[in-house]
């Protein structure tokens, strides 16, 4: 029978491999079998709340539980709105305001956080959800009847340039697209181990989550303070035979700043694949030489459109200079170049880079307005209903058909694997009293924020109350208080005045 | 000291650095914190920091970090 949700992934890998492993985090192991009844549990309690089709939302932090109160809330027939409970409370209740659903599910370490919230639905603990271990099948197989595979799996936030954050919505079939595609490249099997380095929260966990479900590959959920100490992560890498990794590129930047390959080699690793931003030819040459064996992927796309879109096979040998391009589609997807006017670029012209296909998200969750000036009508297909995703960033396809990534259109950064609005920065820094006027760029080099400002607040403060409204990665490492912003003759920001700042 | 509490202030000026034990363990550091403050401390003391002493132990107070400053001095 065709599959038709992540749910059917799951029952038949529970079925063939109940005892394997498909979490480990440090505390411990949850087999597939235990991934499955703790899932229909949860599922099964949800179902009192008679939700359909509505949003859930799960604070749980980096353990082998989250995954399975994902699911459960599936079970349940409804989709999940992961949220970090690290980020400030100020950005929680914005996204508690887009989001607007009256269940939340969450673990008891974040409890405390919840209470800061002003949050009026129902708090369930997911601790207590698991220790009532019913399954009310009969339920639970009534709600399946009514799955189909157009409906929401889950709502992932992201940066939004008006400074609210968007929450993007992935169906189950536009997920199983992306996942088949990814693991025919990746040829993910049950013998895989990934070790996980995303929030489970964000879009790039997707693999770490599904695959497992999939293909009964098995996922380390590995401590985020070992990311701070390279030494550590590469020992755990091989502690737990991890053989595949899907991280950013700024995650696998940092071990090469801090030479952990001096120190130790990740000798069970076969596959490495990374998205998020463009990858240094300097650090990939490093990571090729000490494993030369291992399969490297570039990978490129939006949240959007499931995460990636193109990907590409490394088959050189990199040097410094080396700028990989994006590649070719993944199954499935289809790419389009268009030109200001929406008409098709020229071969070997730089165009806008839109995606079609089944894996486009179902839109921004609550902002139709904005979904519908992101997802539009294919303006070369005069003859029947076909969406495409304007992602704002520019390409190129090379002689060779494999498409090169040349920036993007607007402001939008990609700063440590997260997609940052320079003018959601902005207005965040204009928010607080003492700031008059403030100017955000991006150090590509080093990899810093700045914030230029006018106005009478200390650069101390400005950065404390930054923090309390933004996630960490967006709060700027550089401020920098100027008597006035320099402007251009026609009134514009003098960027290339500002960027002599950068040291 | 002062020198290393003032590279701290700058790069995190919301932490309290003078109190906080926990800066590696307790998620306070994040990894790209590490990376620009193993950088300034190679600079402003003229030392190497190998992957070696990238360990949570010496970076867990500002307290360890100096001892591990003075000690790579010291080699």
């Amino acid at each position: 029978m065709m599959e038709i949700t992540v749910l059917d992934w799951l029952d038949r890998t529970a079925g063939r491999l109940p005892d394997k492993t498909a979490f480990i985090d440090e505390s411990g192991i949850l087999t597939f079998a235990e991934l499955q009844q703790i899932a229909r549990q949860i599922g099964s309690q949800l179902l009192k709340y008679k939700k359909d089709r509505q949003p859930v939302v799960v604070m749980s932090g980096r353990h082998r539980l989250t995954p399975a109160c994902f699911l459960g809330v599936v079970y349940s027939g409804n989709f999940y709105a992961p949220i970090d409970a690290t980020m400030p409370v100020a950005r929680l209740t914005q996204i508690l305001q887009v989001i607007q659903s009256d269940v939340m599910i969450v673990d008891r370490d974040n409890m405390k956080t919840v209470e800061k919230l002003e949050f009026r639905g129902t708090i369930l603990i997911l601790e207590e959800l698991m220790e009532d271990t019913a399954v009310d099948e009969a339920g639970l197989e009534r709600i399946r009847r009514k799955m189909s595979s157009d409906m929401p799996l889950y709502t992932i936030f992201t940066s939004g340039s008006t400074g609210v954050p968007k929450g993007v919505i992935t169906s189950h079939y536009a997920l199983m697209c992306y996942i088949e595609a990814v693991s025919e490249v990746l040829d993910i099997g049950e013998v895989d181990r990934l070790g996980n380095q995303s929030p489970l929260d964000y879009i790039a966990a997707i693999r770490d989550i599904y695959f497992p479900i999939k293909d009964g590959a098995s996922t380390v959920i590995l401590p985020k303070q070992y990311f701070a100490v390279p030494a550590k992560l590469f020992e755990a890498l091989n502690q737990y035979q991890v053989t595949t990794l899907c991280w950013s590129t700024s995650a696998l930047t940092i071990p090469v700043q801090m030479r952990a390959f001096e120190y130790e080699v990740p000798r069970f690793l076969k596959k490495v694949c990374f998205s998020g931003s463009v990858m240094p030819g300097r650090i990939l040459k490093i990571w090729q030489e000490h494993l030369p064996d291992v399969l490297f992927v570039n990978q490129y796309g939006p949240t959007e459109a499931t995460a990636s879109c193109t990907y590409y096979v490394v088959k050189e040998r990199v040097t410094e200079d080396t700028v990989l391009p994006i590649g070719k589609p993944y199954r499935q997807y289809r790419i389009l170049l268009l030109d200001e006017q929406n008409q098709e670029t020229l071969p070997g012209e730089i165009g806008e880079i839109c995606i079609l296909g089944p894996a486009l998200a179902l839109g921004y969750y609550g902002t139709p307005e904005r979904s519908a000036q992101a997802f539009i009508q294919n303006p070369l297909n005069h003859a029947y209903r076909e969406l495409i995703y304007k992602t704002g960033d520019l390409g190129r396809f090379r002689e060779d058909g494999e498409l090169e990534f040349h920036g993007r259109m607007d402001r939008q950064i990609k700063h440590l694997g997260h997609r940052v609005e320079l003018s959601e920065l902005e207005r965040a820094a204009e928010e607080i009293e003492g700031v008059t006027e403030s100017c955000a760029l991006y150090d590509k080099e080093k990899e810093y924020l700045y914030l230029f400002y006018t106005g009478e607040e200390q650069k101390k403060q400005i950065s404390i109350e930054m923090r309390g409204k933004l996630p960490g990665f967006m709060v700027p490492r550089k401020i920098i208080n100027l008597p006035e912003i320099p402007r251009l003759p026609n009134g514009k920001t003098d960027m290339v005045t500002l960027k002599t700042y950068f040291s | 000291m002062d020198e290393l509490m003032e590279i701290l202030e700058e790069l995190r000026p919301d932490v309290a650095f003078e109190k906080e034990k926990a800066l590696i363990d307790g998620h306070v550091l994040e990894s790209f914190d590490i990376v620009s403050l193993v950088g300034e401390l190679c600079d402003a003391f003229d030392i190497e920091i190998s992957p070696a002493e990238l360990v949570p132990e010496n970076f867990n107070s500002a307290e360890a970090m100096w001892k591990m400053i003075e000690r790579l001095q010291d080699e």
